[in-house]
């Protein structure tokens, strides 16, 4: 631990990085053309080439296929090269790299279905990979984003996903568990490709529908609604190809029509997620423990933890996962090595260097305009040609070029060294949305020493080539007049300067469950002061009323032991009782008081980190309150857990899933119900094997590896009935034999017979639900909801812990129901990304902020009242009270603009003389 | 390890020294690697292929809100 | 069944009795009904396997119904079955139930016969005994004794079938061109056992084990050539339950061994296009799919094509899990859509290794349009005709 030494084997890349350009020049003359492994071996590459259009770094590299490599011959490349990049005789290199710790982020392969005939992948063309399809929906895939058959180069018009490849399956060569991610993924595919041919006929073959994450139901709702989309509930074969059309047949089997056959243009192979190919291997290297399916064996209590101390695991390497959790468990990975290496944070790292920034604003403007293709997503619409010619028309624009790709290292480059060479001092980039990249392209301008504010972008892909791709004319003409708008408002942009704002090291952690005391005690340990806030008498939450898990853990012993560790960390204070009662403040200087069994409380604080956690709905169905011998699963588990005879001994249990969500009212799914019945079933099958247990459901969830114990469990007989929710159990009082019982009929669809179970016991997977004052805290600390009341992250895939507002941080079960191994994941994934905020002094603010002109201000107070930041005061001057703005709170929203009678409160960035110029333009004909 | 390439993401300092290797430069191991550099700490970041990115590159969209993957 | 509401309690003691007789498996289905889309029987009329399952998972087998006995054991279903529901074992269960309690409908009462000319003559083809070993007369076959390098075990088809004693025939004389020192067990030999034991009727079954297995250590044998997968299928993987080990070869590896070794010379050419039919206990049961084609790829001239089924998906004849004994009415014969499949790559023969495929095949011929176009062989007649 801490003394790790690596030997790398750096492969050749036969290209000098420092020299190439990424021009393609080589590329275009390469004679040798092999299969593209990027494209998913679709369409052709050359030897010589860059591994996909927006790689990072975006230079060449050359293949194993390559002549010279192979037989000493040919070598264009080098002759065409005009930077002298191409360095043939580069030989594979040893390095030897000295680090404390270690960060397994391997990720995941996918399935080979050619392994099994039955799917005729690689027999049949038209059979494709999900993998292979992503590639075919994208505009940088093998046939520029069209969806193309292989054998005919025709458009596919009616296609059928087959879910669970390799999934699900315990035949040899297959895995046992859930790849968790193919049911939404596919749902995906379904709409993107309708997006692509709104009259193709599609149809989705799946066992259980998996929509267990957050707004994964309604997704799925979204895809199946869709007109001429099917999804039909069944296991399929892939039974022939016809030898003329090529045109695959699949059979399936409803309850209601018996075996069918159908014939598709094409089918796709919704394939699953394996673990990385050399798993052993990777073991072997770093004496990590794996488990029987290849995946790195972690504790149940810190997934990121490897068997190898100094050893860390994030993303699919844990198991199957979607991207949110690839990327919190790589925060989380990043605050484990934190409190492994806090004494030396900061001695090997050098701050990053600008030019010095010059004074244009005296200048006449001078204007660059960089027209992006996107690939093909722009460029196959727009004519990108043309539109730079129109560019160079307009006024003040003394430069315009295009761009394959704007946002490419390369071109971002070429933009920073044009601005110098061309002495520009404004620029436009027409590409996409400001949203994703607006970051980047001010960068370029910083590297060349302008300031970043002098520039604007202009979105000709959502705003144009993307929402009327088939009118290419009207598209140009439209692409135009948002540039000339760009172009006009460019002129009047004014150099901004962003804040640097101190940061105090202390976090408040809202909510002492599993998630915030994780969060505090990963943050504690390292040196950060820590409030952390429950609205209970004790620390614990939810997991309280847990028990046990699925792998074995004993929550009360775990939960005790965290408990302990909390209250006897120095650097960890604990307010219990505790309300918040108002928070005010920015990113790095939050100031929250409370009143708790401390008594009232002001405090300071430099980050927050959300963890209320949830609460369980309170069944009105199924006589729940009504009659005694109905339970909630969690009702269940402490009867369990008592010794309750009444459970334990009882002939008959009936669980019914899905009470109180996945309806009008909730429409989520709970995510958890489905293991947790299935963890109390096996439970009372240990204590109790002669016990009767029927779960009765809609789908079972039991995604990744969970899926063995819905299998433990049939083995163990306990019997899974399936209901339509047009048609839920009923559950009555009645007698059996002499036997008081509850009766429980429903429908068996496979069986096409109604069916009545006595039970002893009804318990019912009871909605988790959020907390009624979620609307409060969320109000307090200027977050936001979600549809379902779960607070709402900035980024669902990207930055799944951040709250949208600085400085506030996201985790467990207030964002989603989630197990506890998820929970613990993501609470590490948020005291990460507090880290990397906390751990250094200073923070940058944004330069578009309000600003209130003193002398038109009449101090109406209208602003104040529409700012959801908090961020106007009122001071008094001799002219009377005015309006100020604390540009570090101001998010720049412009609220208060619009509200202001007089127009003396503005927005630096978005000012009218800014604005009105844009519009004057678009009116404007050139 | 023989077959992967290495990259730096931050300046190299003295040698090949540093606090943290992170192994796959895919989106978990890209966020690994911000993160620690970030919070302060020097990161080498390991990757097969010729460029970082892993399967999200290749993803067209990401699921549910049909955001682009690049 | 319709609108009434069956109460499970009252069918639990008939899922203990399907779980004792071995149908223990059947609660693992989750109903994703691939069984069902991979069953020949759908090719020709409806048939749920997956209704079966999860029927007998409640306790609400139907055992007088025909649906239990469809099953042919040919095992794609479980070989293909996400969950391990071993439907071959577990549909045997149900038929067990059904044979105690002498319960057959029309199509299944010819299995009373059959187990009774098993238990008196040990052969199902109502013959007797002391002709088991008529096919070899005038052949020079010797009656195996403890020296020989191999026991020929031809089974009950090839000694009293007409069409298929001739099999045995060709197989004798090809050994003997080999130079393979071999003998038969003659009167000694009983049927194998192996597709009563799939109709449920578990006694005969091990009555005929024991006595073989008897027979074959007084006889001091070692190593069984045998010409039926269903006779490798029950030696090879059944009869180890009785703790006995012999080493059994099948005819299709015992060739390619042979002609490997160079004890066996393919002189002749055979100019026909061909395709090679996989019997399911050869293929699926035992893993045998090369040799036969090994051996047919090494005769001149001979072209070889492959059906639409063939290999892991091979479409059973129809013949196995005693559904030889059956009698299945016209149209729903696999065996007509096989030779269907033959006809339409223009095969002139249709090659395999199985008594039971070859006997179906043949009854199909005479009644597909133009089946006669087809000739059916086993796949030591070609070799036969080859040396």
């Amino acid at each position: 631990m801490g003394d790790f030494q690596v030997t790398l084997n750096r492969k050749p890349r036969y290209v000098i990085e420092d020299r190439c350009t990424g021009c393609t020049t080589c590329v275009e003359y390469c004679p040798v053309e092999y299969p593209d492994q990027f494209n998913q071996e679709i369409s052709e590459n050359k030897a010589v080439h860059i591994f996909f259009a927006q790689a990072i770094p975006l230079i060449a590299y050359i293949d194993e296929s390559c002549l010279y490599l192979k037989e000493k011959k040919c070598r264009i490349c080098e002759n065409v090269c005009k930077a002298d990049a191409i360095d043939l005789g580069q030989k594979a290199q040893k390095m030897e790299i000295k680090v404390a710790a270690i960060v397994l982020a391997t990720g995941y392969d996918t399935y080979d279905p050619s392994l099994k005939n039955e799917y005729g992948y690689g027999r049949m063309t038209n059979v494709v990979t999900s993998m292979d399809f992503e590639r075919l929906l994208c505009a940088t895939g093998p046939y520029e984003g069209e969806i193309l058959r292989a054998s005919d180069r025709k458009h596919p018009h009616k296609i059928a996903w087959i879910q669970c490849v390799g999934s699900r399956r315990v035949t040899p060569g297959d895995n046992s568990y859930c790849s968790a991610v193919c049911c939404s993924y596919t749902q995906k595919q379904v709409i993107l490709t309708k997006d692509h041919d709104a009259d193709a006929k599609l149809t989705v073959f799946h066992n259980d529908i998996r929509s267990y994450g957050k707004d994964f139901e309604r997704y799925y709702q979204r895809a199946e609604e869709l007109s001429d989309v099917r999804f039909i509930r069944s296991y399929t074969t892939v039974s022939r190809e016809d030898p003329e059309t090529k045109n695959v047949f699949v059979r399936y089997a409803t309850a209601d029509d018996g075996v069918q056959e159908e014939e598709f243009d094409m089918v796709v192979l919704s394939v699953g997620l394996n673990p990385p190919a050399d798993y052993q291997g990777l073991a072997d290297k770093f004496g990590i423990e794996l488990t029987e399916h290849g995946f790195c064996l972690a504790s149940p209590t810190n997934p990121i933890e490897t068997t190898s101390p100094g050893v860390y695991v994030c993303g699919a390497f844990q198991g199957p996962m979607d991207i949110p959790e690839s990327v919190y468990t790589a925060s989380g990975a990043g605050t484990q090595c934190g409190e492994l290496l806090n004494y030396r944070r900061g001695e090997l790292t050098r701050e990053r260097v600008y030019p010095a920034e010059k004074d244009v604003s005296q200048e006449k403007p001078k204007i660059g305009v960089f027209v992006c293709h996107c690939g093909s997503n722009i460029g196959r619409v727009v004519d990108v040609p043309s539109t730079v010619e129109y560019a160079l028309s307009l006024p003040n624009v003394v430069y315009a070029q295009e761009q394959l790709f704007s946002c490419a290292t390369n071109s971002a480059r070429e933009i920073t060294d044009t601005i110098k060479e061309k002495g520009l001092n404004r620029v436009v980039v027409a590409a996409c949305s400001p949203r994703t990249l607006e970051p980047l392209f001010r960068d370029t301008l910083r590297e060349a020493g302008l300031n970043q504010y002098y520039y604007d972008m202009a979105n000709i892909r959502e705003h144009c080539s993307w929402c009327h791709s088939k009118e290419k004319e009207e598209s140009t003409n439209k692409a135009q007049d948002i540039i000339r708008m760009s172009v006009a408002r460019a002129g009047h942009l004014k150099p901004l300067q962003e804040m640097d704002l101190p940061v105090n090291k202390a976090a408040l952690v809202v909510g002492g469950g599993i998630a915030g005391m994780t969060s505090a005690l990963s943050m504690a340990n390292q040196g950060h002061e820590i409030h952390l806030v429950e609205k209970e008498n004790d620390l614990g939450g939810m997991a309280r009323r847990l028990h046990y898990t699925l792998d074995g853990l004993d929550v009360q012993g775990y939960l005790d032991g965290l408990v302990r560790q909390v209250y006897r960390h120095p650097a960890i204070h604990v307010y219990t009782n505790a309300e918040v009662t108002e928070a005010t403040g920015y990113v790095g200087n939050f100031v929250t008081k409370l009143s708790s069994d401390r008594g009232p409380s002001e405090i300071k604080h430099g980050a927050t980190v959300v963890a209320v956690g949830v609460d369980v709905y309170t069944p009105t169905e199924y006589l729940y309150g009504q009659d005694e011998r109905v339970l909630t699963h969690l009702e269940l588990e402490e009867r369990i857990s008592q010794g309750d005879e009444a459970v334990t001994g009882a002939q008959t249990l009936v669980m019914i899933q899905c009470v109180g969500c996945r309806n009008k009212d909730r429409n989520y799914c709970s995510r958890v119900c489905c293991s947790e019945s299935i963890k109390n079933a096996l439970k009372l099958k240990e204590i109790n094997p002669e016990m009767d247990i029927y779960i009765l459901f809609r789908d079972i969830r039991t995604y990744g590896m969970l899926e063995d114990y819905y299998r433990e469990a049939s083995a163990k007989d306990v019997k899974f009935i399936r209901y339509e929710p047009e048609n839920p159990p009923q559950v009555e009082a009645a007698e059996e034999e002499g036997r008081p019982v509850l009766q429980v009929s429903l429908m068996d669809y496979v069986l096409g017979q109604e069916l009545a179970i006595g039970a002893d016991i009804v318990t019912l997977a009871a909605a988790v639900i959020p907390r009624e004052d979620n609307k409060d805290i969320s109000q307090l600390f200027k977050v936001s909801l979600g549809p379902d009341d779960f607070f709402k992250e900035a980024h669902v895939k990207l930055r799944p812990v951040d709250f949208a507002t600085d400085g506030v941080y996201l985790c467990g079960t207030a964002h989603y129901p989630k197990h506890i191994p998820e929970a613990i994941n993501q609470a590490y994934g948020a005291a990460g990304r507090a880290l990397t905020l906390l751990s250094n002094d200073i923070v940058t603010v944004s330069g578009s902020v309000c600003e209130v002109a003193e002398d038109r201000c009449m101090g109406c107070g209208a602003c104040a009242q529409v700012c959801t930041y908090g961020a106007i005061e009122f001071r008094k001057t001799k002219k009377g009270q005015k309006a100020v703005v604390n540009p570090v709170i101001c998010k720049g929203d412009g609220l208060c603009n619009a509200k202001c009678p007089t127009g003396a409160i503005f927005l630096k960035h978005f000012t009218d003389d800014e604005l009105l110029s844009q519009i004057d333009a678009m009116s404007a004909t050139a | 390890m023989e077959t992967e390439t290495a990259q730096l993401l931050k300046i190299p300092a003295d040698g090949n020294y540093g606090d943290v290797m992170v192994l796959g430069g895919g989106i978990s191991g890209i966020q690994a690697s911000l993160d620690l550099a970030t919070a302060g700490y020097k990161v080498y970041l390991v990757e097969k292929s010729p460029a970082i990115g892993g399967h999200m590159s290749q993803l067209d969209k990401t699921y549910p809100t049909n955001d682009c993957s690049m | 069944m319709g609108r009434t509401v069956e109460n499970v309690a009252d069918y639990k003691e008939i899922v203990e009795v399907i779980k004792d007789n071995g149908g223990d498996a059947f609660k693992l289905c989750f109903q994703c009904g691939l069984c069902d889309t991979v069953c020949p029987w759908n090719r020709v009329r409806d048939f749920s396997m997956r209704k079966i399952v999860r029927q007998a998972t409640f306790g609400f087998t139907d055992i007088e119904s025909e649906d239990i006995w469809r099953c042919t054991t040919c095992g794609l279903c479980p070989s293909r079955c996400p969950r391990d529901v071993k439907q071959i074992e577990s549909g045997v269960a149900l038929r067990r139930i059904a044979t105690e309690y002498g319960v057959f409908p029309t199509a299944v009462k010819p299995i009373r016969t059959i187990s009774g000319s098993l238990m008196g003559e040990g052969n199902p083809l109502s013959e007797e005994r002391k002709d088991r070993a008529k096919w070899a007369e005038g052949l020079g076959v010797k009656t195996f004794s403890q020296e020989m390098e191999i026991l020929y075990f031809p089974g009950c088809y090839l000694s009293y079938d007409q069409r298929l004693k001739k099999v045995a025939k060709a197989t004798a004389q090809v050994l003997k061109a080999a130079g393979v020192d071999f003998g038969i067990l003659g009167e000694k030999e009983s049927c194998c056992g192996e597709s009563i034991r799939k109709t449920g009727d578990e006694d005969v079954f091990r009555r005929l084990a024991k006595e073989n297995i008897k027979n074959f250590i007084d006889a001091g044998v070692k190593k069984i050539l045998v010409s039926s997968p269903h006779c490798y299928h029950t030696f090879k993987n059944e009869y180890p339950e009785f703790m006995v080990n012999f080493e059994v070869v099948h005819i299709t590896q015992y060739l390619l061994e042979l002609i490997q070794q160079g004890r066996l010379e393919i002189k002749e050419e055979y100019r026909k296009k061909i395709t090679y039919h996989d019997p399911c206990y050869l293929g699926r049961h035992n893993g045998i799919y090369d040799e036969p084609r090994q051996v047919l790829a090494g005769v001149p001239g001979l072209e070889l094509a492959e059906m639409p089924d063939c290999l892991e998906a091979s479409l059973c004849c129809g013949g196995g899990g005693g559904r030889i004994w059956m009698e299945t009415p016209k149209g729903e014969r696999f065996s007509d859509l096989r030779l269907q499949q033959a006809m339409d790559l223009e095969a002139q023969v249709l090659v395999t290794a199985c008594p039971y495929c070859i006997t179906n095949f043949e009854d199909s011929r005479l009644t597909v349009d133009n089946g006669e176009s087809v000739e059916v062989k086993d796949i030591s007649e070609i070799v036969q005709e080859v040396i």
